[in-house]
């Protein structure tokens, strides 16, 4: 017998009786959040930073002002393209995305009581752009935040491909518990709102 | 070893107790603030166990059809019955795609397989890219914690790791330096890789993908930059539904560190263009542990390291005391069921306080698991003599009121009137650093008797 049938036999025959699979009710998780203010709030407690704008092209002004010295430059955003020092299309492989100094992507999903922001192949053209990179910046519009994870998923029927819940620049404490920002992903993360 | 003689080598240095214990009761105290926060958390808590009671109950049938999903999704599923199929499985995956070196992130199951060294011993190069995993890799020590796997080094013991093994400039411990350097050496594994693997925290039976969390965002370095990826997953790592993420999620991070989640939280389902993933199901002991009523909700765990930030025998013994891959209040309800000789002393360092039960987030009933391996162990493996001896003597004092009222007026006595040095004296555990109480005058039964008749008196 193969192990898959062999694993699958034996779980079949130690199994309990079936149990029933309790329904989730999200109302009962509601405590009535102020959504942006809770957003905002939380965000800053993952390490990450809140800035309010109108258009994308204030997001690259505002950009330009808080990273002067970038060299390497991305960002997937409508009409900003003249921002990009990177044409990935002359990209072989993520590898040599090794330098990038910041990236600049659009999401259409983000969580209030966690500050996590949602990214996936929709708006990824490498999946390894926003771990690579040095800083990160986030655009996200305020109606698609949401209040809990339980609303996030109902919004999410497909995650595609991949698709990555972001909360903050990462992060270790993992020397004597002492929090240092900027592990192996982004040293920063900027969220934008409009 | 026993788990209590492994304690008292950690217990040596008292200062380091005394850290140790202090930085694990601090994440304790950040995960109750941060479930303080959320509205219904035990009812929370009461989905996330009925979810992995219900799927336990149906697993196999959530098996078949994540794996049928995955293999729409083109990804390759595998199935291991124990560690070692697991570990060919691996090396067979690796030497196919010519792989030679490989980053991995946490995977605790990796642990349980010894996966590094059956890899290095064929050659391949195996580099641990948590930064806690990396210290410990460096050192050649297994983790101490599944969360924390460094929580037993101090800044300096890594400095001078660091300086030994990453040619890092002395710097007095200090962590920003330490883990910017880290970040560049492990930088140049990731680029250099041949293939990544990664643990998997759920498998989403209805869709076929799994989810990753991590702080660091080791895994997605390495998943996304190596052209292989190999996730690697037990059986009970499944759940039915996506919407399900939505509870876990929400538990997890919170019960771990007191985040309100991870840094990231990584949705892989399809394989990138060009690129190849793998999933490998493991069962290692788990359907066994599946046919026992009493401790089958141990497989409920979601690997968050609470009961071990709350428990005081762990706090004080370290994790390397356990001298097993997952330490803690939950590594000694998972150990025995397999090998109740080896790990016979495990349930035993508990007080039965009921703090782990209490903390975990999918309400394993840790400390009644506890108790009832102990009810197993003392009658299936040999106890000291002492202990055996003791435990009927006291059976058969407390079978008899008469005779316990004697022996407690003597014992009252005792720590009353004798030397301390004699109340201390080496047959008694309980005066080892620290001195007893000093004995009542008179026994609550004493007490509540003369309280009913002061009452009467004054009625």
């Amino acid at each position: 017998m193969s192990s898959r049938d062999h694993i699958l036999n034996r779980i079949n025959a130690n199994k309990p009786e079936l149990l029933t699979l309790p329904n989730i009710d999200a109302s009962i998780f509601d405590a009535g959040l102020n959504v942006m203010a809770e957003f905002i709030k939380k965000v800053e407690v993952v390490g990450g930073n809140v800035l309010e704008t109108t258009s994308n092209d204030a997001v690259i002004s505002k950009v330009e002002t808080i990273f002067p010295d970038a060299q390497i430059k991305y960002s997937t955003i409508a009409g900003t393209e003249a921002f990009n020092t990177l044409d990935l299309t002359t990209i072989k492989k993520s590898q040599d995305l090794e330098d990038l100094d910041i990236l600049i992507i659009e999401s259409d999903l983000a969580v209030a009581e966690n500050g996590a922001v949602w990214v996936s192949d929709k708006q990824l053209p490498l999946r390894v752009l926003p771990f690579i990179t040095k800083h990160l910046v986030l655009v996200v519009s305020k109606e698609n935040v949401v209040p809990y994870m339980h609303q996030a998923y109902e919004k999410l029927s497909d995650t595609s491909g991949f698709g990555v819940f972001i909360a903050g620049p990462s992060k270790t404490a993992d020397i004597e518990q002492s929090l240092v920002i900027g592990a192996h992903g982004a040293l920063s993360l900027t969220i934008f709102v409009k | 070893m026993s788990h209590s003689q492994l304690a008292s080598i950690f217990n040596k240095d008292e200062k380091k107790v005394d850290w140790h214990d202090k930085a694990l009761w601090f994440v304790r105290h950040k995960r109750d603030k941060s479930v303080h926060e959320v509205k219904n958390w035990e009812e929370l808590r009461n989905l996330g166990h009925g979810i992995k009671a219900h799927m336990l109950s149906n697993l196999d049938v959530y098996l078949k059809e994540f794996e049928a999903n995955a293999n729409k999704n083109g990804v390759e599923v595998h199935w291991a019955a124990n560690a070692e199929e697991h570990n060919q499985i691996v090396l067979k995956i690796l030497q196919e795609n010519n792989a030679k070196k490989i980053v991995k992130s946490k995977s605790m199951l990796t642990e349980e397989c010894h996966l590094n060294p059956y890899l290095e011993a064929e050659g391949l190069e195996v580099i641990d890219t948590d930064l806690g995993e990396r210290i410990v890799q460096l050192a050649k020590e297994p983790p101490s914690h599944i969360v924390l796997p460094a929580i037993h080094k101090n800044r300096h013991e890594v400095d001078e790791l660091f300086q030994e093994h990453l040619g890092t400039k002395p710097c007095d411990g200090d962590p920003q330096y330490l883990t910017g350097e880290a970040r560049k050496h492990l930088r140049q594994k990731f680029i250099e890789a041949d293939a990544a693997l990664t643990g998997v925290n759920f498998a989403i039976a209805e869709t076929g993908g799994f989810v990753v969390c991590t702080n660091e965002g080791n895994a997605d370095m390495g998943a996304h930059l190596a052209p292989v990826h190999i996730a690697c997953m037990g059986v009970e790592k499944i759940i039915p539904r996506q919407e399900h993420l939505g509870v876990f999620l929400r538990l997890l991070a919170r019960s771990a560190t007191g985040q309100p989640v991870t840094t990231y939280s990584s949705h892989f389902k399809k394989p990138a263009d060009g690129k190849k993933m793998h999933i490998i199901i493991v069962d290692n002991g788990r359907s066994e542990q599946l046919s026992r009523p009493d401790f089958r909700a141990s497989l409920h765990c979601i690997r968050c390291g609470a009961c071990m930030n709350t428990c005081p025998i762990y706090r004080r013994s370290g994790g390397h005391s356990y001298d097993a891959t997952i330490p803690g209040p939950i590594g000694s309800i998972l150990s025995p069921g397999k090998d109740l000789k080896q790990y016979s002393t495990l349930p035993f360092a508990s007080t039965l306080c009921g703090s782990c039960s209490d903390v975990c987030p999918v309400k394993i009933d840790i400390h009644a698991q506890l108790y009832k391996w102990r009810q197993i162990i003392t009658k299936e493996t040999p106890q000291p003599f002492i202990k055996k001896k003791s435990m009927e003597i006291m059976g058969s004092i407390f079978a008899k009121p008469s005779q316990f009222e004697t022996v407690g007026k003597i014992a009252r006595w005792s720590l009353r009137s004798l030397p301390k040095s004699m109340i201390n004296s080496k047959p008694n555990a309980w005066g080892k650093a620290r001195d007893l109480p000093l004995g009542p005058k008179e026994s609550f039964d004493d007490w509540y008797k003369n309280r009913e008749a002061n009452k009467t008196k004054n009625d």
